[in-house]
């Protein structure tokens, strides 16, 4: 899918040599998250041992891609000048189901600012910037718009 | 008495600041040019002379080096320099505390920590890390490469709009409401407070400028919750504290206030703090983040909160002071909003006056060192917003990052 829904100056994304996989998982439209081989433990932002058991062994385990929003706000300032005609937009927490509390910055598309809740079904949607970049980005949950407020 | 009574730690004996201006206010003066005024001052109100300096010490990668310092300053010999690792405003305490465990080691004998801050000659914290609106074009071929750790991890961030302190924290508070029950008015009551306090302090940037509870709830939204009034200043300006050890202290003109107690750190996972990292639990993520660093200082200081006359509580943010209130147990967990809204955090009457300079939000924003600056002059007898017999006064730094804090007294 290639809609887009910021200015073509947004930022970004910087990776170093513990967050690329995670990069290149993306680009493929996979939403994956770190987990460690030898304990299972979850981590995000990744890193390059697993803070529980400290073991340097690791891979990249793919998710559903669906989840619920664990906290958000409706952002009303153009930071940048370019986001004057897009706010306001909403940037959400998302507690990926499978993740086991590694949750991920994103953004809430595709819904009325003033209908996001905290602990909404959410599914995750791509969009490309580029040929080895694509961002996840959520929309609510198909059936999901009427389950406003059931928090976790 | 307590431990903390049997020691005599460091004092700081020592305070000066520049003016203090709105962004871009000051334009004459370079913001080095303002750290050598703001040192020569503490170094002056200490009644000591550059020729006793011997170490320098910051915070939040403050641009003035101590090193070209020392050299400009003429200072004899430079015996200790230290910049702090806790990151932003959350290092000013950490700042003081690395410089008392200096002298109280015999390291050095007196360390000025400063900071200088001109956001006008440099950039807007609120435009997010690196100085300037990160640009893109967002149609690239991939991710570029990282500069630093913290880039790596805003690599998360950024590209998803949450470019912005205010935008990270209003998340915080959105959580903390969603949980807890606090409002935007328990909010507005540290703002309209901390305007209120302001207005009796000429150095303060907004003392001329009063603010209602109908002020507060008319200015315009920045992200949901936060309005522009629950935002710290971006301003310019520097100040500066003397530190020495207890034996020096005594011999000096001013009445020494003494560091009771210091802590630093962070808990378990709370990496950056909330500003990159959404993972941390649930918990944690509804703090300041000050759990942990609140305990030993506590411990440490064999006092607690009941035992504290005056609160300077870092403002970057409103709702930030309600959780530092928490977690360092001056109310329950989320009680934070209840306790504001009692009018505990007012002069003169509240239970705990709290930023009676008018802090980040009304006086200035100098990441947090004139809160310290503040800390002492209230026991000395000599603010604005005088608590009547102050002995105690505890000081934090940022909530949200890896943070630090003080216990002050005199005795």
């Amino acid at each position: 899918m290639t809609a887009r829904w910021f200015p073509d100056e947004m930022p970004v994304p910087a990776v170093n040599a513990e967050t690329v996989g995670w990069w290149e998982a993306a680009a493929e439209h996979r939403l994956v998250v770190q987990r460690c081989t030898a304990c299972g433990t979850t981590r995000h932002p990744p890193g390059p041992l697993c803070p529980r058991c400290r073991s340097t062994a690791s891979e990249w385990s793919d998710l559903p891609g669906t989840g619920s929003v664990f906290t958000y706000t409706v952002v009303r300032q153009a930071f940048i000048p370019s986001l004057a005609d897009r706010i306001p937009y909403v940037v959400i927490a998302v507690d990926p189901d499978g993740a086991d509390g590694a949750r991920i910055v994103s953004n809430l598309i595709d819904i009325d600012p003033s209908d996001v809740s905290i602990g909404m079904r959410v599914d995750v949607v791509w969009e490309d910037m580029g040929p080895e970049l694509s961002l996840p980005r959520f929309r609510p949950a198909a059936g999901a718009t009427d389950a406003k407020g059931a928090a976790p | 008495m307590t431990a903390a009574a049997a020691r005599r730690g460091a004092c700081l004996v020592g305070i000066g600041e520049t003016r203090y201006a709105k962004w871009g206010g000051i334009a004459d003066t370079s913001e080095y040019q303002l750290a050598m005024a703001a040192i020569q001052a503490a170094v002056a109100d200490a009644g000591l002379t550059l020729d006793d300096v011997d170490g320098l010490a910051s915070f939040a990668d403050d641009r003035n080096d101590a090193t070209f310092a020392a050299a400009d300053l003429g200072l004899p010999e430079l015996r200790y320099a230290t910049m702090s690792w806790l990151p932003g405003g959350g290092g000013a305490c950490a700042a003081i505390a690395n410089a008392a465990m200096a002298v109280e080691t015999g390291a050095c004998e007196v360390v000025v920590v400063y900071r200088s801050l001109c956001q006008g000659q440099f950039h807007r914290f609120g435009q997010g890390p690196g100085g300037r609106p990160a640009r893109g074009p967002a149609r690239v071929a991939g991710p570029r490469r990282a500069r630093t750790l913290l880039d790596a991890h805003l690599g998360f961030t950024m590209p998803f709009g949450m470019f912005s302190p205010p935008i990270a924290y209003a998340m915080v508070l959105q959580r903390h409401m969603h949980r807890f029950g606090t409002t935007v008015e328990q909010m507005g009551r540290v703002a309209v407070t901390t305007r209120a306090h302001a207005a009796r302090n000429p150095r303060a940037v907004m003392g001329t400028r009063p603010m209602t509870m109908e002020d507060y709830m008319a200015s315009r939204l920045v992200s949901e919750p936060f309005r522009l009034f629950d935002c710290c200043l971006e301003n310019d300006g520097a100040c500066a504290v003397v530190v020495t050890t207890h034996e020096r202290a005594v011999d000096l003109a001013r009445a020494p206030v003494e560091v009771l107690a210091g802590a630093q750190g962070t808990p378990r996972g709370f990496g950056h703090g909330q500003y990159s990292n959404v993972s941390m639990p649930d918990d944690d993520y509804t703090s300041a983040g000050a759990r942990t660093v609140a305990g030993r200082l506590w411990a440490r200081a064999g006092l607690g909160p009941r035992d504290i006359d005056v609160a300077q509580i870092y403002d970057h943010f409103t709702g930030l002071v309600l959780l530092s209130l928490e977690d360092f147990g001056f109310c329950g967990r989320g009680e934070g909003g209840g306790f504001a809204e009692s009018g505990a955090l007012a002069w003169p009457d509240g239970a705990l006056p709290t930023n009676t300079h008018g802090g980040s939000l009304s006086e200035a924003y100098i990441h947090g060192l004139n809160h310290v600056v503040e800390g002492v002059r209230q026991l000395r007898g000599e603010s604005t917003c005088q608590v009547e017999g102050a002995e105690t006064c505890l000081v934090t730094s940022a909530a949200g990052v890896p943070t630090s804090a003080l216990v002050l007294g005199r005795r």
